[in-house]
């Protein structure tokens, strides 16, 4: 037991001499928490990023290819780099693609760099369909060029956001540094300087190891972190978007529901979801979640209409326009048909 | 002769009357005039820091003198000192307060120590004994500017324009007032006749901002390129250029305009109000605060400002200080949605459930009547 532990300090120590990849970053923390390491390195959260060369469906996906109006698209693997080429008006692009962002859950977008410029790809890859389609936002606006076509630059604040979400390591004083950038959620994105933690465990400075304890936040202040990347009530707030786009931002859909209490524990993220962990797509496992509240012994109001898979009908899923996926709507409500998205 | 300790102790008894006196002339003070002569010598040389004390020495036995005072006030203000010019100055008026040029002094001060508002409030009361008075009416259009009273300087300005229809400064400021009212037709009139003289930075500044205003963002940075090119050191310049490139996205090359202007321009509001949100976007807190309090400071009481400390003070954890400061806001100002947003969150952190529901209906609320009066509304 004891030379288990030495062995995880060592680990933990040895990791600390070197820049940190993803992968070893998340050893350095699976050298004493292996349970949690090891659930959250399977979900989609830690996956939420990938380098080309390395991304799993564009090697099981070596030709892609799309038309839109005069532009043509076509994503084709070349060994283990994948170049995007836009033909249309007689022009063409040649473009390298860097990073592959989200596991294709629902979709995948790429971003590759141009005149010295990160661009969002103008196509994305959509699970449900197994091919290329416009990437959404993209629809709104026809292309006035090739470079439009191949891609939308991203201006400095949203790269830099967009790499703080679905990256770690990479943001600090508030700038994007892409030579430090470790792919998908890390364990400090949510848990904080987890190398000043590990030195100070090893140091045996109690003090200094204390990270932020997440397991006592509020609902308001765990809807708030996770919202950092799902979008906090107040973003939507204050920015949009309205109406049936904002389905996807979850946290602002849970804290317009009726039975949001900001200091109510059983409403916070974490009471229905393990961060980390898997999503579960069972129904049934939520309705312990909702029972919590809405029991006989506790409750006024219980539902006359079933009593079981509570979610299935008061967190509709909704097709979110251009995206080929359905998402939960967090606003747990009465749905009633023919009642408008309510904003 | 020998001298011994006996001898020694006469002879020190017999000078003792003669030092006595001279140190009694050594320690006699200046006569009361020469000493402001001085003063103002040194201050007509130059030598502020050396004039300074020597003023305060004079007043400190003539009081009264409002002159001495005014010129203690002009070497404090030249020293860059503007609070303490501020306080000899007003001394000085409460003996003169008819005298204008004092008071057109002070409201310099005040004008250099960021304090518009009052720096306004003084040359109003010049201007309306001396309407003519054009250099009065001029930094008054200047400090309504500042102050965001375009109807203002556009009624100060409009006649002193038709007197004087070449005097670009003025057509740039009165343009600037029209434009930032939307009045861009007349505003267009004016670009026009800068134009007439061929490209210069003034015009490319309008037609920028008149391009910034109806959100042609390209448009507008081409403008402000080329006025930088023509006259980087155009009041406002760098102010209108980094807003078009933040709105275009370039946040790094904004905060650097930003800097820019604040270079040369240092109580300009728009440049210390952005890039204080520039830089809480960066977590840099401290600067950012600064910066904001510079442009609270530049137009008192102002909204803006007032909520973007508010807000850093709640993401700096202060939240019953936000939390006032977001109330008295939101009660001055209903439509304020932001404020109504930070105040939910305040709210909630202080665990005031009602509270915080009542605010987050209130944005419910008024976002859905800024949805509803946007055109296309009725289509949908």
């Amino acid at each position: 037991m004891a030379q288990e532990k030495a062995l995880r300090l060592f680990a933990a120590f040895f990791f600390l001499l070197l820049p940190l990849s993803a992968a070893e970053n998340d050893a350095l923390c699976a050298a004493c928490h292996a349970s949690e390491a090891a659930h959250h390195r399977a979900t989609p959260m830690a996956q939420a990023l990938e380098r080309v060369e390395s991304c799993g469906i564009l090697a099981a996906h070596p030709n892609l290819t799309f038309q839109d109006g005069p532009y043509r698209y076509a994503v084709v693997r070349r060994e283990r780099a994948t170049i995007l080429t836009v033909t249309g008006n007689s022009e063409k692009l040649e473009l390298p693609l860097l990073w592959a962002f989200g596991r294709g859950q629902a979709g995948q977008t790429y971003v590759f760099e141009f005149e010295g410029a990160l661009y969002e790809s103008r196509v994305s890859f959509y699970n449900a369909t197994g091919a290329l389609d416009l990437t959404i936002g993209a629809t709104a606006r026809k292309p006035q060029s090739i470079t439009e076509a191949a891609g939308r630059r991203m201006d400095w604040l949203g790269a830099r956001d967009c790499f703080a979400c679905h990256s770690h390591n990479g943001v600090s004083d508030g700038k994007l540094h892409l030579e430090s950038v470790a792919p998908g959620v890390g364990c400090g994105s949510c848990h904080g300087d987890v190398e000043k933690h590990a030195e100070a465990v090893r140091a045996g400075d109690a003090t200094g190891a204390k990270l932020p304890h997440l397991a006592a936040l509020s609902a308001e202040e765990t809807a708030d972190l996770c919202g950092r990347c799902h979008r906090t009530w107040s973003q939507i707030a204050l920015s949009g978007p309205r109406g049936i786009p904002n389905v996807r931002f979850q946290p602002y859909r849970l804290l317009n529901s009726k039975c949001y209490d900001a200091s109510d524990l059983r409403i916070r993220c974490t009471a229905c979801h393990d961060p980390h962990g898997s999503l579960e797509t069972n129904l049934a496992a939520y309705d312990r979640k909702c029972t919590a509240c809405h029991a006989a012994a506790q409750h006024g109001k219980l539902c006359p209409v079933a009593k079981a898979n509570c979610a299935g009908c008061h967190m509709p899923k909704i097709e979110l326009p251009g995206a080929h996926a359905r998402f939960t709507d967090h606003q747990i409500r009465i749905v009633r048909a023919g009642d408008p998205y309510p904003n | 002769m020998r001298c011994s300790p006996r001898n020694s102790f006469a002879a020190a008894v017999r000078l003792a009357p003669i030092l006595l006196a001279f140190a009694a002339a050594a320690q006699q003070p200046p006569p009361v005039e020469e000493l402001l002569r001085h003063a103002i010598e040194l201050h007509q040389k130059g030598d502020i820091a050396a004039a300074i004390p020597e003023y305060r020495a004079y007043l400190k036995r003539v009081p009264g003198n409002a002159m001495a005072r005014s010129n203690l006030g002009a070497a404090l203000a030249g020293a860059g000192q503007y609070e303490e010019a501020i306080v000899e100055y007003n001394k000085a008026l409460e003996a003169q307060p008819g005298n204008a040029s004092v008071r057109l002094n002070l409201s310099l001060a005040y004008y250099k120590a960021a304090k518009i508002s009052e720096a306004a409030a003084e040359l109003e009361r010049i201007t309306a004994g001396e309407p003519a008075n054009r250099r009065a009416v001029l930094l008054l259009a200047d400090c309504d500017l500042r102050l965001g009273e375009n109807k203002k300087v556009i009624e100060i300005l409009t006649p002193l324009e038709r007197q004087s229809p070449d005097d670009k400064a003025l057509i740039y400021m009165l343009g600037t007032a029209l434009i930032r009212d939307h009045q861009a037709d007349r505003g267009q009139v004016l670009i026009d006749r800068i134009l007439r003289d061929g490209d210069s930075a003034e015009a490319r500044l309008l037609m920028g901002a008149t391009k910034l205003s109806v959100q042609d963002y390209a448009g507008a940075l081409a403008d402000f390129k080329r006025a930088v090119e023509l006259n980087p050191s155009l009041p406002d310049l760098y102010s209108y250029y980094g807003m078009a490139l933040a709105a275009t996205g370039d946040t790094p090359n904004a905060e650097t305009a930003f800097r820019k202007e604040l270079e040369t321009n240092p109580n300009d509001y728009t440049s210390n109000l952005q890039l204080g949100i520039l830089l809480t976007q960066e977590d840099q807190h401290t600067e950012a605060r600064e910066r904001f309090e510079h442009a609270l400071a530049v137009r008192p009481g102002d909204a803006s400002a007032r909520y973007q400390l508010a807000a850093l003070d709640l993401q700096d954890g202060r939240t019953e200080i936000a939390r006032t400061e977001l109330e008295k806001l939101t009660h001055e100002i209903p439509q304020f949605v932001e404020a109504h947003v930070s105040l939910a969150t305040a709210y909630y952190r202080e665990k005031r459930k009602q509270d915080g529901d009542k605010e987050r209906a209130i944005v419910l609320r008024l976002n859905a009547e800024k949805q509803a009066a946007e055109p296309g509304a009725q289509a949908r």
